[in-house]
């Protein structure tokens, strides 16, 4: 405890402790409110996916459900192809994820190493500004483009190539970031050694971007999982996505919030598994440009 | 077993970082290249190695010419001066890499690291990671991950300098017993004469510009440089020099460019300084050549002025002005000395180095 020293220390004056308790309690207050403000929807949902559907349509909310529902958890799939979704969502996130980080990765650790040759500084820059605009501006030529392919828009295919433009800039710019900090001077050795540039690269200069590839993984992942503009345009019918299920429990005359509070709960449990599973990781990979040797 | 030839090797066109270098190791031979800081000497390490190509000349190692062949195809191995280890693994398996690659059976691949673990001193420590080991011991890992390679030339670079002087030294004894070191052609690099010295088979000076200024003998070296540069770099402290012209009273003498200092010219000088090309002169001097007492037979009797005087313990160090010249004297570490003082000292003047002042080179050391 830091803050206790430093007012130990100055125990013999009298301001300076009491300026730092000040400080102290006004820091810790901000930090409740802000935890009440952030938990408070995650709350909110959690209370209505149990309540009955009478219940959420009442005038005056209730914040405690007055007849417990557990059973809305297993009525959301009372439609079979909610399940479907969950699993379309997961094929296209994955799919999409692993394409990105192993295109990401080549072509980040080119810029890395051969910035020359990779087409410089401009290029790079060039990739992450595709990240920069808004991608509704490019919505309705996507959907044409993606139209006259094979597969049609309609198709897992389509969105895991789609989500590439924005989730391929990002673990490229990340890759490289991760494979400028790792030393040179480690592959060197490793060629000494006798290994091939491609087995130093596996040996090498992956375990130690491993934790970075990580955070990389994640951020693409969520992203590809959560999407909602581009797989409402382009799938629905052969495929649907979760998020394109969740506005399906709002009909003409009313709204299932208990349904849709439920659905979008079990959606949540996928991304916060892997985020508890690669906590560590992340960690340790968001800092890993941060801190260095 | 192989010799290491570099001939007329080049790197940097406009601005030559190694130009037209030439030398050649012997098998079971330590060559140790000292020189300053940012010379070229990394450089040098890094096209032996194959890391960089060079622009001209090439690198033969046992008669083959390794022009074209990358790093990981020579039997050469190199430690770097940052020591290079591989964070992720432990120390077993940073040695074990160069024998993984090679594709050793495991018996084999054991035998060798608890082999040179022991030898160095690490075999405690085969478990932990590079970032759970201290200097020194890095520095050992390092090594190991070379000699258990068991290469045809092994490249030093800077390997002890960046460790505290009491390993520093420990692990300078350690390379005169390595066995393994000693069997292949082995080409150090440093900016520490004294490691050079203490090591060296032969040593090669490099001086700006790239090039390889003197080979030679580490004693050959130390007292007859064949120029002002080598004079300067090896030896601590350094060599008193001092710029002088000839003039004539009654006979030929020395007189400093600054101050009032006045040399003979002895027996010895006399033919050397007929090769002059104008009338100037470097003058250099060791200082343990110059020294508190007086005594005629030995040379020069002055008196001097101390401004700083350092007592190291195993000896004293004085700065002193004698008759306006500044310079450097070594003493025994019983006297004791305080600025301000003055002191008489003898310049043993058998012990003087002539240099040209125009070319810097050695009058005393033909071409």
């Amino acid at each position: 405890m830091t803050m206790g020293e430093t007012s130990s220390r100055h125990a013999s004056t009298a301001r300076p402790k009491d300026a730092w308790r000040y400080v102290r309690i006004l820091f810790i207050a901000f930090l409740v409110l802000w935890l009440a403000f952030t938990l408070f929807p995650l709350y909110f949902m959690t209370i209505t996916a149990f309540k009955t559907a009478a219940e959420t349509n009442l005038t005056t909310p209730t914040f405690w459900p007055q007849d417990w529902q557990p059973a809305n958890f297993l009525g959301v799939f009372a439609e079979r192809t909610n399940f479907n979704a969950l699993i379309d969502s997961f094929i296209i996130a994955t799919c999409n994820t692993a394409l990105a980080l192993f295109l990401g990765s080549l072509a980040g650790y080119a810029f890395a190493r051969f910035p020359r040759q990779a087409g410089g500084e401009n290029l790079a820059f060039w990739i992450l500004s595709n990240r920069m605009f808004p991608p509704v501006a490019i919505l309705v030529p996507m959907f044409f483009l993606f139209d006259i392919t094979p597969w049609g828009t309609d198709s897992h295919i389509s969105l895991i190539l789609l989500y590439l433009v924005f989730n391929l800039p990002l673990a490229t710019w990340l890759m490289m970031v991760f494979f400028r900090d790792a030393p040179v001077e480690l592959e060197e050795a490793a060629y000494l050694d006798g290994w091939t540039p491609l087995r130093a690269f596996v040996k090498v200069t992956l375990p130690l971007v491993l934790p970075g590839m990580i955070s990389v993984a994640m951020l693409c992942w969520i992203f590809a999982w959560n999407e909602y503009l581009f797989a409402n345009l382009f799938v629905g019918t052969a495929v649907r996505t979760y998020t394109i299920v969740i506005p399906t429990f709002t009909h003409g005359s009313q709204t299932l919030w208990n349904l849709q509070m439920a659905f979008s709960l079990i959606a949540m449990i996928p991304p916060v598994v892997l985020f508890i599973l690669l906590r560590r990781y992340m960690v340790r990979g968001l800092s890993l440009g941060v801190v260095k040797g | 077993m192989a010799r290491l030839e570099v001939e007329r090797i080049c790197k940097g066109w406009e601005f030559p970082v190694i130009d037209e270098l030439s030398f050649t190791v012997e098998e079971g031979e330590f060559f140790v290249i000292v020189g300053a800081s940012g010379i070229g000497k990394t450089t040098l390490l890094r096209l032996i190695s194959g890391l960089e190509t060079p622009d001209a000349g090439r690198v033969v190692v046992g008669g083959r010419d390794l022009t074209g062949i990358p790093p990981y195809r020579r039997s050469i191995a190199m430690t770097f001066e940052s020591y290079a280890l591989y964070p992720h693994l432990t120390v077993y398996e940073n040695m074990a890499s160069p024998l993984r690659a090679r594709r050793l059976p495991v018996r084999e691949r054991d035998r060798r690291i608890l082999a040179t673990a022991k030898l160095l001193r690490i075999d405690h420590l085969l478990e932990r990671r590079p970032g759970e080991i201290s200097g020194g011991q890095k520095q050992r890992t390092a090594l190991g991950r070379t000699l258990v390679a068991d290469p045809e030339v092994f490249l030093l670079d800077e390997p002890i300098s960046h460790l505290d002087a009491k390993i520093r030294h420990e692990l300078r004894t350690q390379f005169h017993t390595l066995e393994d070191l000693r069997k292949v052609a082995t080409v150090y690099v440093t900016h520490d004469y004294a490691e050079a010295l203490s090591l060296g088979d032969r040593i090669g000076v490099m001086g700006a510009g790239g090039k390889l200024v003197q080979i030679g003998a580490p004693r050959d070296l130390f007292e007859r440089p064949q120029t002002l540069a080598v004079a300067e770099h090896l030896g601590q402290p350094t060599i008193n020099v001092i710029p002088a012209r000839i003039i004539d009273d009654d006979g030929p003498c020395l007189q400093s460019e600054e101050g009032t200092l006045r040399l003979p010219v002895t027996d010895f000088a006399r033919p050397l300084l007929e090769k002059l090309q104008g009338r100037q002169v470097i003058l250099g001097l060791r200082p343990q050549y110059l020294r508190p007492g007086h005594d005629d037979t030995r040379g020069l009797t002055l008196r001097a002025d101390i401004d700083i005087y350092e007592p190291l313990g195993t000896l004293g160090i004085m700065l002193v002005r004698c008759e306006g010249v500044r310079m450097t004297a070594v003493t025994d570490p019983e006297m004791t000395y305080h600025s301000g003082e003055t002191v008489t000292l003898t310049l043993d003047l058998d012990q003087l180095f002539y240099f040209d002042a125009v070319t810097e080179k050695n009058l005393a050391v033909g071409d």
